[in-house]
């Protein structure tokens, strides 16, 4: 295929995607090309081909003048052809840039198309590169395998940066950043106050806001450590596995049902519930790897290593009546292969799946060789049974059968049948609760799998047994070659991606913005990341952590989050200067604090948590908060969704229910997935379904009444005390005193309706009965929903 | 409009990009002026709101001048029977009740047929209709009336034979979820007209979802505003666009402008664009709760127009849903798709078999879409609007006989199928492509379903090849790597 380019072909840069709009598909194709990691050639030396230029001829030139085609006769992907030039004459004059057809022609001189013709042209950059190589001789050196794409490359511990404002830092990752922003000549943004930094790290350790009793404390604290102290606490409460385990599930596909036409239900709440047992535990994050991908293979595997293994079975299951189960066992595997490349390996493996990868240097054989490692194992559920249960069980199990031979025997005898029925109803009630696990099948040597032509499942090739790509790391000699050796491969020091991979992640719930954007992709085809020395410190730091801090151990996840959150890169305010706008609009260099807005769950557990109503209890079954009718409506299903009773109504996020064909349309409304397949990174969108959503759905009316229930309990006895009390509820800060006055204004407003009309007092604050104080109840409500809904109030700021 | 040139709308482009780089880094500094002046939030002279705020659903041109401008895509989900509907087969009935030749099927993969089975004449009769003579069943006597409006294609054809992959390749040219359907390529290609109501709106009505789920009208990896919103019949016509009991249009005013005024001061204070953009979703919002329901209410439309539909006000039927196709297009929605599920006549009993389960289908179906496509042209809004009706693949032109049911029923057939089209550049009153005698394969002018696409989006405008997204590392289509425009099929 031949990619065209068109004015419709950039990415929206997702943040800003509705302010912008179709003006930002100009603006972004700038920002789109790819910029080279590696820093321009210092001035002294010469420019390289192989490093310097071909990577721009083959990214700009090849896809029109490569070996495919070649338009105006001419092809840039061989010396002899690319010195030979096309129709308009020869392209490269040696020494002389002006005047060569290249150059020109990318300049877009002369009255003729400025090239690549069509895409974004080559950046200032790029073409002074270009200008440069071919000044200085235009040297074609070829049959020079180019050095291995950065990725691919075991990461090093770089040393760290010389910077000017050595005052300024406070970690290491602060000279990092400090050392790129001074080159750009920008300042660090001030810290931010106190009541803002609070929330944010609140937010993004255990996704849910401090009381104003925890920020008062945190105001009156004036220790040097107040901030540390916070930031322990919070990485100790078992409220951190849940805020921790949301973009996990999301990368895991985790959902309560099977997918596709019938999506009945599954039980495999007990991996979520595993997800946040080990993150609250800070199961180092090689052993994170091994217990999810082969668990059941490890030596004596436990119960809770078994379940791990649910990663894997949140694959989706097609029950129509005709399909062909080996083919839907197959494309189960091909889902595996995607999803254990894009989550360990940031790589786009799933390519390759029907011919070589075009970028990245993954053959369609490795393809399937790495799939055989997958193409061994059977799919069991796992049943948590106690022993007593099991005992209980079997004894009874026995006993109907018994009984079962006199019935058969004797239809007459009425006392059998009574205690068989009896004893039936019994086994019935033993439950246990179950979860999908992964089991590998007995067998010798490793595993194979048949290579499929053009990747097309009825198209059989050759046997293919399991390996792994070859510019990866070598396979560790000592592991077997099966998928407890894959994972053990994946989970070692000697992987170029996977600490890189996993601290980028961090790095992008922290900051919004991974430190290589395309967090899915980190091949040639990704973004070069903006602070490549960070990111390559960080993984060895990951790794091997050599800076001395409360908590430090190999792969610690929690480290990671601590040495992030006690940076002065993340202590800074997140105000956006007219300058900032101007210079960084999307903040890549770091001059400020990150602010944006928060995830679809979290906005729901906030809103909980400001009301009051949010319930604190962890794991469990999946629960039913409120959801309109008709929103469930498959076909060949009597399933319904049964609003729960009690607090299960008041859950966090992360345990409503998941149907793969009928998500949440509240979290989906705020760019949730519908978990049918892996994702590493949400867009952010801002829409007008979301303020319908936080306005109307009965769900945050609810809150809304909540909070101000809380508001006139707690807040004291003034309507401003109430109102400055809610607005710290949500926001952490107090109100300014123009903020105070105008939602005063407001009360007062709603209030002189309501006490006109009792009744529309009473509907909306749907009250059994009539009460004197529902006027200044339901004023209230319209305030603490008027709260919920700022842009504050669901935006990490 | 003019014709697409790729090298001045590359000049264009370089233009705007030159002035982006002056203005400042990245982001448009214009674009965001514009917006927040539109807000009030920068010190300019009051200035009344734009028509072309910049918005990602903002109206964009076309590859090169298109003779459609919105679609309507009537979704047969279940998949209807074509050898009942569209293309007859005498030699079918002539061999009714003998089993098919072993040749045909060997090798082939049934949903649920067993053994070799038998073949199974159609039991409905069909006649030529119109001018152009167009062949069509007695089931569809509405449709036989716009038999010269429409292009019936016979030689439709897919990879999938299972309802929900089947759908959602139908949809978005992938049977795996993850990929974005077409009514979102085609609202991230070329936006919306209206700034009160989303660029791809859904319909629903049948006995329940399409099979896929909302996958079918999903945006995949491209941004959510692109999904498709569903308009419900029953309850809140979008999801929460009601104000809550005892809340008046003037408190939601109220408590609106509250919250404008607190987060302009925010915005004074942070200067996040963000924020600018978050006031002016809430001020189309509150503009939605008042143009949604005002077009869901058919009530409005005079009793000649409900005649024509068989329109029945507050029911959830497929005759409603194409009256409110109508007012949607009309207002400038790009893109409405209408579900309605109870094709998959298996004949496991008289509920869905051909003699009774097949004729209701039509029934509830015939008349809405025939009157439809009647309307659209009686207002002069055919010719710029492509209407779609199809399912997502065919029926096997032998009987299922599941467990040995009496009653006659098809099983699913990937290999031919029918579709019609109309409007919206379709050559009309013409039938492309031919089946073999028992309407087993395509013999003629094949049509994947990759070509369907290509050709819808060629009729809009845009090169299928050239409306792209870059994600994961490549540049992906809805065509995928195919595709190809049926000419025949354009007028």
């Amino acid at each position: 295929m031949r990619l065209q380019h068109s004015f419709l072909q950039y990415p929206l840069g997702m943040t800003a995607l509705l302010l912008a709009g179709s003006l930002l598909f100009a603006a972004n194709a700038q920002s789109s090309r790819q910029k080279p990691a590696r820093p321009a050639p210092a001035k002294s030396a010469k420019v390289d081909f192989v490093h310097d230029v071909q990577p721009i001829l083959k990214a700009s030139c090849y896809p029109c003048h490569g070996s495919e085609q070649q338009l105006g006769g001419l092809r840039l992907d061989t010396r002899a052809a690319a010195f030979r030039g096309g129709v308009s004459g020869k392209s490269i004059l040696p020494g002389k840039a002006k005047e060569s057809l290249l150059l020109q022609r990318i300049l877009g001189e002369g009255g003729k198309p400025r090239m690549p013709m069509g895409f974004a042209p080559l950046d200032h950059r790029q073409t002074a590169l270009i200008r440069r190589w071919i000044e200085e001789g235009a040297a074609w050196r070829e049959n020079v395998t180019a050095r291995k794409h950065w990725a691919y490359v075991k990461p090093t511990r770089p040393p760290l940066p010389e910077v000017k404002n050595a005052a300024w830092v406070r970690n290491p990752i602060d000279r990092f950043v400090l050392a790129r922003l001074e080159r750009a000549k920008l300042t660090p943004s001030p810290p931010a106050d106190k009541a803002t930094l609070i929330r944010r790290v609140y937010l993004d350790l255990i996704g849910l806001p401090p009381s104003p009793q925890e920020v008062d404390a945190f105001l009156q604290d004036r220790s040097p450590d107040a901030y540390e102290k916070v930031v322990d606490r919070l990485l100790a409460s078992p409220h951190y596995g849940e805020r921790w385990a949301r973009p996990w599930l999301d990368l895991a596909r985790y959902a309560d049902s099977n997918g596709y036409e019938k999506d009945g239900r599954r039980s495999i709440w007990l991996y979520r519930d595993w997800v946040i047992n080990a993150l609250n535990r800070d199961m180092p994050y090689d052993q994170f790897t091994i217990e999810q991908l082969a668990g059941d293979m490890l030596p004596g595997a436990t119960q809770s290593q078994r379940i791990a293994t649910g990663f894997h079975r949140n694959t989706m299951l097609n029950e129509e009546g005709g399909v062909d189960r080996e083919e839907q066992r197959w494309l189960t595997i091909v889902d595996r292969v995607a999803t254990t490349a894009s989550v360990w390996m940031g790589t786009t493996l799933a390519c390759a799946q029907c011919h070589d990868h075009k970028y990245d240097p993954f053959s369609q054989e490795e393809y399937y060789r790495f799939f055989a490692f997958f193409d061994n194992s059977d799919e069991p559920t796992l049943e948590l049974i106690s022993p007593e249960e099991a005992k209980r069980r079997a004894d009874l199990q026995q006993e109907a059968a018994v009984l079962e031979q006199r019935v058969k025997a004797n239809a007459q005898d009425r006392e059998a049948a009574d205690r068989l029925e009896r004893v039936r109803k019994e086994l019935a009630a033993i439950q246990p609760p179950t979860t999908l696990v992964m089991q590998e099948k007995p067998g010798s040597g490793p595993p194979a799998t048949y290579y499929r032509i053009k990747g097309a499942y009825l198209s059989r090739g050759k046997k293919m047994t399991a390996a792994t790509p070859a510019v990866l790391n070598p396979f560790p000699k000592d592991r077997p070659v099966n998928r407890l050796g894959l994972a053990y491969w994946l989970a070692s020091r000697d992987h170029p991606l996977t600490a890189r991979v996993a601290v980028n992640r961090a790095w992008e719930q922290f900051f919004g913005r991974g430190l290589v954007e395309t967090t899915d992709d980190f091949g040639t085809q990704g973004r070069p990341p903006t602070h490549p020395d960070l990111l390559d410190w960080l993984a060895v730091e990951f790794m091997e952590p050599s800076v001395k801090r409360p908590g430090a151990r190999p792969w610690s996840m929690k480290a990671l989050h601590r040495l992030i959150v006690t940076s002065a890169t993340y202590r800074q305010s997140s105000r956006v200067t007219p300058l900032l706008l101007e210079r960084d609009p999307e903040n890549r260099l770091l001059a400020r604090g990150p602010r944006f807005r928060m995830e679809a769950e979290m906005i729901r557990d906030n809103a909980l948590a400001a009301s009051g109503l949010l319930s604190r209890k962890i794991g469990g079954p999946s629960v039913f908060p409120y959801q309109p009718e008709g929103v469930w409506d498959v076909p060949y299903s009597g399933d319904r969704w049964t609003l729960s009773e009690g607090e299960d109504r008041y859950r966090r996020g992360l345990y409503t229910f998941w149907r793969r064909t009928s998500p949440y349309p509240a979290f989906m409304t705020f760019d949730a997935t519908s978990r049918e397949f892996c994702t590493t990174r949400r867009v952010r969108t801002n829409t007008p379904l979301q303020a319908l959503t936080l306005l109307n759905d009965p769900g945050y009316l609810e809150a809304a009444r909540g909070l101000a229930q809380r508001m006139r309990r707690e807040g004291g006895d003034t309507v401003q005390q109430q109102i400055a009390y809610g607005f710290r509820c949500c926001l952490a800060r107090r109100p300014t005193p123009a903020e105070l006055a105008r939602l005063e204004r407001l009360y007062q407003q709603q209030l002189r309706r309501y006490q006109a009309d009792p009744k529309a007092a009473q509907a909306f604050l749907g009250a059994e009965a009539e009460k004197p104080e529902n006027p200044a109840l339901a004023a209230m409500k319209v305030v603490a929903s008027v709260m919920l809904n700022l842009d504050e109030a669901i935006t990490k700021e | 409009m003019e014709p697409f040139d790729p090298v001045s709308e590359n000049l264009k482009a370089i233009t705007r990009r030159h002035f982006f780089q002056r203005a400042g880094y990245g982001i448009g500094t214009m674009a965001l002026a514009a917006l927040l002046q539109e807000e009030g939030l920068l010190a300019a002279p009051a200035q009344q709101p734009t028509a072309n705020r910049p918005d990602p659903l903002s109206p964009k041109r076309p590859h090169f001048a298109p003779k459609a401008k919105r679609v309507i895509f009537l979704f047969m989900a279940g998949a209807p029977s074509q050898v009942d509907l569209f293309d007859y087969k005498p030699k079918l009935n002539q061999y009714d009740g003998q089993p098919i030749p072993e040749e045909i099927v060997q090798g082939e993969r049934f949903a649920f047929i067993k053994g070799t089975p038998k073949l199974l004449g159609s039991p409905h009769s069909f006649a030529k209709h119109g001018r152009s003579g167009q062949e069509i069943s007695s089931l569809l006597p509405w449709t036989a009336k716009i038999a010269d409006e429409i292009a019936i294609i016979r030689s439709m054809k897919t990879e999938q034979f299972n309802h929900a992959p089947a759908q959602i390749f139908m949809n978005c040219g992938h049977q795996l979820p993850g990929r974005p359907s077409m009514g979102a390529w085609l609202t991230y290609g070329l936006g919306s007209e209206n700034r009160d109501l989303p660029g791809f709106v859904v319909l629903l009505s049948g006995v329940n979802n399409p099979d896929g789920g909302k996958t079918c009208w999903g945006s995949g990896f491209l941004p959510t505003v692109y999904q498709g919103v569903e308009f419900r019949s029953k309850g809140d016509p979008v999801l929460f666009v009601s104000d809550p009991p005892g809340m008046s249009r003037q408190a939601r005013r109220e408590s609106l402008d509250a919250l404008r005024d607190l987060n302009r001061e925010r915005f004074r204070l942070v200067g996040d664009p963000e924020i600018a953009t978050r006031i002016a979703s809430y001020e189309l919002a509150y503009r939605m709760q008042t143009s949604v329901p005002e077009l869901m209410d058919i009530r409005s439309e005079p009793e000649s127009v409900h005649k024509l539909y068989g329109t029945e006000p507050g029911k959830a039927t497929f005759s409603n849903n194409c009256l409110l196709a109508r007012r949607l297009v009309e207002r400038g929605v790009r893109f409405v798709q209408l579900y309605h599920r109870g094709w998959d006549h298996h004949g496991e009993s008289q509920y869905n078999d051909l003699m009774n389960g097949l004729p209701r289908l039509c029934r509830e179906t015939d008349q809405g879409a025939a009157a439809l496509i009647m309307d659209l042209k009686q207002r002069g809004m055919l010719d710029e609007t492509l209407v779609v009706w199809g399912g997502e693949f065919g029926r096997t032109p032998m009987n299922e006989g599941r467990d040995g049911s009496k009653f006659p029923g098809r099983d699913h057939h990937p290999r031919a199928f029918s579709i019609w089209m109309a409007g919206g550049g379709i050559k009309p009153g013409i039938t492309l492509g031919k089946t073999d005698e028992l309407g087993y394969n395509v013999v003629e002018d094949p049509v994947d379903v990759h070509d369907l696409h290509a050709t819808m989006l060629h009729l809009l405008g845009i090169d299928h090849t050239r409306l792209v997204y870059r994600f994961q590392g490549r540049l992906f289509r809805l065509t995928d790597v195919y595709g190809n425009v049926v000419k025949k099929l354009l007028a």
